[in-house]
């Protein structure tokens, strides 16, 4: 068995010197190096921004967009979208450890859900079995490999696997939350009516506490309508988020002019990094989960503006990340149910 | 005089609805002001590194052809926006003319001489002449009249410095004021882009705050920087390397921390994927502070999640409260940095 990295730049094949997410295109043959892992794939979650894009660029015809994938897959060994430049996640059963993998919680057959993003993942699709435009998760029969850097979880037995990766997929969104929100904060979570939206929410609800609030501003009438319903917001705006000025000036009339503590973006169209700069206080965060965020406009936003706020990009990865959105499952029956009406 | 919105959104022309930085074209007719604008009698811009070096790059370092590109920018925008970059840069001037509204509330008067510190991504801006092009230094002497906005900020030029040597640094105001307050007393830091003008006060301002007992690693590129930076004396390391190459650079990092790795990684060369190497150098406890312009927020996001690093990474914000004087301050405290400027820069 030949040895590899930890971050699996063995697998690099053009352009050399770089690691798997950056990479053209990586080596996809189905024998494992000592520290990966091979797994056998049942489900692709595919990154909604990227989802969206194969369905717009398909008309959504789901034999098109099974060809997008398969082609983007075979030209890259990976399933990254070359025009979003995200990826998304699989589940699958462990088929083969190496002997160097540092896990040894990990067994041969445990069901998985991978953490880290298909963007750098070696995938092998055979077929695809099941994929309809208005659901971003693909059964398929793949295999694909896990470096020894990658992240997973052991899918529990208490919550149905694909609610499970319904969840983890947007696992990084909550537990950020987690941190960054203190009781008394005014939060706003832009985008907060969809999926990593929904947990948010419910997270910063239940950090704030009684004396916060917790903003939603929201495109959709009937997404805010269900934050509504399950009280997941102390306050719901339903409005486009890149109307700079229409956000702002509701935001501020709910916050009696101050502005939110910490601005959540979850929203995946791009130019609302000015919406999320305007209605963030002096000092405070503004979290950038979209992958539609420009890095120059939020950085050249906030200094145009002169606001003197932390700007800081989504870290899909936090430590107990995956455990901390499990539990949010485990612990609302509302938040439980919705999830398995919407993702199931 | 008509009244004018903070943030500049009358000069908006489209699309509507949208901040001047983002439009794609803005009002640039200086004729009449609005009551909370200054109007600027502007000497010199300072075009953004990144952006310059991309027009540089177009015209293949040919002056007329580096002006004809400026001028027509602005004749399509009504601003210094460089429509490949996305980024502006900043401006010396006089003030010519305060708004009504702003008189009594604003420490200005006519004839101060200062630099804007908002972005000419978003300053309404007329150009009349190029009068003179300093490519080495990113600099453009020219007729013309620009507009501050209320909600834009600004710094007086000081009397014990010369006006362009002050700009140069105010340009780049950001880096160091972001640095002091993010390193505490014995952290590892690592400065990439370490030789180039924001670098060098990063490093200065990174020893200073990490004392003693915390290390500061300049990574250079050219023989030139590094052999300056090592002159400047401000690192306790420093080399040369491709910061595109993660691999090589993460070894190099992983022998001089003894494989503890850095505590804050500011990242300010203008060139793309350095992303990776910033993240893999940096401990996953730590701060990834991106100044580059050239960064891509997605490479940075799903870089960090696909090695499993719970880094902190953090959107380059111009601006932070007493940047100007901070930055001011550093030329006169030392006087190796101040004479280093004055060669480059002024």
């Amino acid at each position: 068995m030949t040895k590899g990295c930890r971050y699996g730049t063995h697998r690099v094949i053009e352009p050399k010197g770089t690691l798997p997410q950056p990479a053209h295109r990586l080596d996809n043959t189905m024998s494992v190096y000592d520290n990966e892992v091979l797994i056998e794939v049942s489900t692709l979650n595919i990154d909604s921004a990227s989802y969206t894009q194969i369905k717009k660029a398909c008309g959504k015809d789901p034999e098109k967009m099974k060809q997008m994938i398969l082609s983007i897959v075979e030209e890259r060994g990976k399933m990254q979208n070359p025009v979003t430049g995200s990826g998304g996640m699989l589940i699958g059963t462990v088929k083969e450890i190496g002997p160097s993998f540092p896990s040894h919680k990990l067994k041969v057959g445990d069901k998985i859900a991978t953490l880290v993003s298909l963007s750098l993942t070696p995938l092998k699709i055979k077929q695809i079995k099941k994929l309809t435009p208005e659901s971003d998760q693909v059964d398929v029969e793949a295999e694909a490999i896990l470096f020894e850097s990658g992240l997973f979880a052991v899918l529990p037995d208490d919550i149905p696997e694909k609610l499970a990766l319904a969840a983890l997929d947007v696992a990084g969104a909550p537990a950020q939350v987690d941190r960054l929100v203190t009781e008394g904060d005014i939060v706003c979570i832009i985008g907060g009516g969809g999926k990593s939206g929904i947990l948010c929410c419910y997270q910063a609800m239940q950090n704030t506490g009684p004396s916060g609030k917790v903003i939603v501003v929201e495109f959709s009438k009937e997404n805010a309508q269900r934050i509504i319903d399950l009280n997941l917001a102390t306050d719901v705006i339903v409005a486009d988020a890149t109307n700079v000025m229409d956000v702002y000036n509701r935001v501020m009339a709910v916050t009696g002019g101050r502005g939110c503590d910490v601005t959540v973006n979850n929203v995946n169209v791009p130019s609302t990094e000015m919406t999320s700069i305007l209605i963030t206080k002096g000092q405070g965060c503004v979290y950038f989960f979209s992958m539609a965020t420009s890095f120059t406009k939020a950085a050249l936003g906030a200094e145009g503006v002169g606001k003197d706020i932390n700007l800081i990009v989504g870290n899909g990865y936090a430590k107990g990340h995956a455990d901390l959105t499990l539990n949010i499952l485990r612990e609302s029956k509302p938040v439980r149910e919705l999830f398995e009406k919407l993702y199931l | 005089m008509k009244k004018g919105n903070k943030y500049g959104v009358h000069r908006v022309i489209e699309p509507k609805g949208v901040l001047p930085q983002p439009a794609n074209k803005i009002d640039n007719n200086m004729d009449e002001i609005y009551d909370n604008e200054i109007l600027i009698d502007v000497q010199t811009l300072n075009i953004d590194s990144a952006s310059f070096t991309q027009i540089e790059h177009q015209a293949n370092g040919d002056k007329a052809k580096i002006a004809e590109i400026m001028l027509d920018i602005v004749a399509k925008q009504g601003k210094h926006r460089n429509p490949v970059t996305g980024s502006g840069g900043m401006l010396l001037g006089t003030v010519e003319k305060i708004g009504d509204a702003l008189i009594g509330k604003t420490d200005l008067k006519v004839g101060d001489k200062i630099a804007t510190l908002v972005s000419l991504s978003l300053t309404p801006l007329r150009i009349d002449k190029i009068k003179d092009i300093r490519s080495d230094i990113d600099q453009v002497d020219i007729d013309g009249k620009a507009i501050l906005f209320e909600s834009g900020i600004y710094a007086k030029i000081p009397a014990d410095m010369p006006a362009n040597l002050a700009l140069s640094a105010l340009d780049v105001a950001g880096a160091p004021a972001q640095t002091a307050k993010l390193v505490k007393p014995g952290d590892t830091v690592l400065i990439i882009g370490a030789g180039g003008k924001s670098g060098m006060l990063c490093c200065y301002e990174a020893k200073k705050r990490a004392g003693v007992t915390g290390k500061v690693i300049g990574l250079c590129h050219s023989e030139k920087s590094t052999k300056r930076l090592q002159d400047l004396g401000f690192c306790d390391y420093v080399f040369s390397a491709d910061a595109t190459q993660p691999v090589s650079v993460l070894e190099k990092i992983e022998e001089l921390t003894g494989g503890q790795m850095c505590d804050v990684t500011i990242n300010n060369v203008n060139i793309t994927d350095t992303e990776m190497t910033s993240i893999l150098c940096t401990k996953d406890t730590g701060v990834v502070y991106f100044f580059s312009m050239a960064t891509s927020f997605t490479k940075a996001a799903l870089g960090a999640e696909g090695v499993g690093s719970d880094v902190t990474m953090i959107v380059g914000n111009g601006y932070t409260r007493g940047h100007a004087e901070i930055t001011l301050q550093l030329l006169r405290e030392s006087d190796k940095l101040r004479k280093v400027f004055e060669e480059l820069y002024a």
